[in-house]
């Protein structure tokens, strides 16, 4: 599978909707680069709006433009924005129901080299509890273009999660993103794996490898890139068939997608196993090779075998 | 609906006793809302500005309070302004009533919903900004606290509006002196505002926020500026009830006593005579 930059395919899906859409702004904070907004910016320098290195200030512009109409793409790392922003983001964007898309790069122990302060582990703890908000996690550079163009259809407001690094691309391109709804990348009956983000690439290696046929199991694979709203009726189906679940995700344990996942199964009282695989309340570190940081924390193709060996048992 | 400036002090002394009679009955700040009443009165009624009367219309200049605690003063002179009716200032801070104890959009001509301190300015930043972008002729003022400036997040849209030049952009600085633990100077000084201001490249002026015929000259004048104007206008907090004036534990009441009310209704009543 080729690399491709998730953060590259966001800058040229916005600079290409821009050119029709004169509704779209960029609200950016020194990142304008590292977002891949060149073009963008020099395109569109009058929708380019450059507010500096202040997250908070940046944010409630950037509502204020929407206040006014436009579709407001607010654009940052996610160490720094919903974080230094949060109390901005829940008041001026989501108390307002404001049109403000919330794009946080470098999200995940993915961000690799920058180490803890940077590899933001709890940006979908911070979104998903915000009413209003959409939250989004695209798997790759493919499915990241059909979440932009999907929410400029809609005046709501959102985060969406982005890495660093080139990642796989395993999101089938004749595939449609629609929010609110997950797609099934492998069918099985023994088991149910939800992710978000590029980490379900090393389930679709375990599949694609031939080490799942192996081993006799086979697999309902769900690509929860809509955090927010989830896919309810895909993975209670899903759960309810193979009685195990595991949910992998490159974020904290707390606040995250297995979260969400289990409160929806126990409130239909859905009887499953589970293993969560995410980050268990530590804090990441530098590498420059994020696969190191994977198998550390527990995230790994080893430890995901594991996990699948254990509840397939 | 422009009103002379004998009308409009009886009116902010109506306002003084509709705003005293809610938080009576509802508790709620109360200081505040008395310092920097006439300022909104001036913004509403004086004619300056472009705020239609029963209704907004989409063509009104844009007022937003950042400091949301403000609420009943805004309340008031909006139930004035004819968007509502004024029975309704009964229900502030009931439950499912759309008068927030602090400012929301729930209720008709009330364009942002505040409450934590600071994010006012950036907003009406952004308003400005799209206006300049879209070449619409209306200017968007924005209502600040003194003590709201020891928030960093305004001197960050400070600096962003003197660099895109928002010139259609007015903030007034409702310089009272004082918030919930004492006085502006002693929790964190704010100095020379005004000094400061200048500084960060915007045009300052200043005034006394209760003098009708000031305020009005001044807002004429930053309509013209070619840059953000900031306006720090003097008050005196808890206006018009001449005890609680300077008293910094009025900044917000709960169970305002009856002898409180009578004696306060009383100074204002004085000024309706």
């Amino acid at each position: 599978m080729p690399n491709t930059s998730i953060r590259a395919s966001f800058g040229a899906t916005l600079t290409k909707l821009a050119k029709t859409n004169k509704n779209i702004f960029v609200v950016n904070v020194d990142l304008k680069s590292s977002l891949h907004l060149n073009e963008f910016a020099l395109s569109y320098p009058k929708r380019f709006i450059e507010v500096g290195v202040a997250e908070a200030n940046a944010t409630a512009i950037a509502a204020g433009l929407a206040k006014s109409g436009k579709t407001v793409f607010l654009t940052s790392f996610a160490c720094f924005s919903p974080a230094i922003n949060w109390a901005v983001i829940k008041q001026s964007i989501c108390y307002q129901n404001l049109n403000v898309k919330v794009i946080g790069s470098h999200s995940g122990l993915m961000s690799g080299s920058l180490g803890a302060t940077h590899q933001m582990l709890e940006d979908i703890a911070l979104t998903r509890c915000l009413p209003n908000m959409e939250v989004f996690s695209p798997a790759d550079s493919i499915e990241t273009g059909k979440i932009i163009s999907a929410v400029t259809r809609t005046k709501k407001p959102c985060y969406i999660r982005l890495v660093r690094p080139d990642t796989p691309v395993f999101f089938p391109p004749r595939l449609s993103f629609t929010i609110g709804k997950s797609q099934l990348l492998s069918t099985g009956k023994d088991l149910t794996i939800i992710f978000h983000g590029p980490i379900g690439y090393q389930a679709v290696d375990l599949i694609n490898s031939g080490w799942t046929k192996a081993n006799k199991i086979s697999i309902d694979l769900v690509n929860a890139s809509s955090i927010k709203p989830l896919d309810q009726k895909t993975i209670i189906t899903s759960a309810k068939k193979t009685k195990a679940v595991i949910v992998l995700e490159d974020h904290q344990k707390i606040g995250g997608l297995g979260e969400a996942v289990t409160s929806l199964l126990l409130q239909n009282t859905i009887s499953t196993k589970f293993i969560h695989l995410a980050v268990d309340n530590q804090f990441g570190q530098s590498a420059k090779d994020y696969q190191k940081l994977y198998n550390f924390y527990s995230l790994g193709p080893d430890q995901l075998k594991s996990a699948i060996k254990k509840i397939t048992k | 609906m422009t009103l002379s400036t004998s009308d409009l002090q009886k009116l902010s002394w109506q306002a003084r006793l509709d705003i005293l009679d809610m938080i009576y009955k509802n508790d709620g700040h109360f200081g505040g809302p008395l310092s920097c009443l006439d300022i909104l009165i001036s913004i509403y009624f004086s004619g300056i500005f472009n705020f239609s009367k029963n209704k907004p219309s989409v063509k009104d200049d844009n007022f937003i309070l950042s400091a949301g605690h403000l609420a009943p003063a805004l309340y008031t002179v909006l139930a004035h302004k004819g968007y509502f009716p004024k029975k309704r200032l009964d229900t502030f801070s009931h439950f499912k009533s759309p008068l927030q104890s602090h400012a929301s959009t729930s209720i008709t001509g009330v364009l942002y919903s505040s409450g934590c301190l600071g994010q006012g300015l950036s907003f009406a930043s952004g308003l400005a900004l799209a206006d300049l972008h879209d070449k619409k002729k209306r200017t968007t003022l924005c209502l600040t606290t003194d003590a709201e400036h020891q928030e960093g997040q305004i001197w960050e849209a400070i600096i962003f509006a003197a660099k895109y030049k928002l010139k259609n952009l007015i903030n007034i600085v409702d310089r009272n002196m004082y918030q919930i633990d004492g006085s502006t100077e002693d929790v964190m000084p704010l100095g020379d505002l005004a000094g400061k201001y200048i500084r960060f490249g915007w045009t300052v002026k200043e005034v006394d926020g209760h003098d009708y015929r000031k305020l009005a000259k001044i807002f004429e004048l930053s309509k013209q500026s070619d840059y953000p104007t900031c306006i720090i206008a003097h008050t005196t907090f808890a206006k018009g009830v001449p005890f609680a004036h300077y008293d910094y534990t009025y900044h917000d009441v709960k169970n305002l006593d009856d002898n409180f009310y009578k004696l306060a209704k009383q100074e204002i009543a004085k000024h309706l005579n």
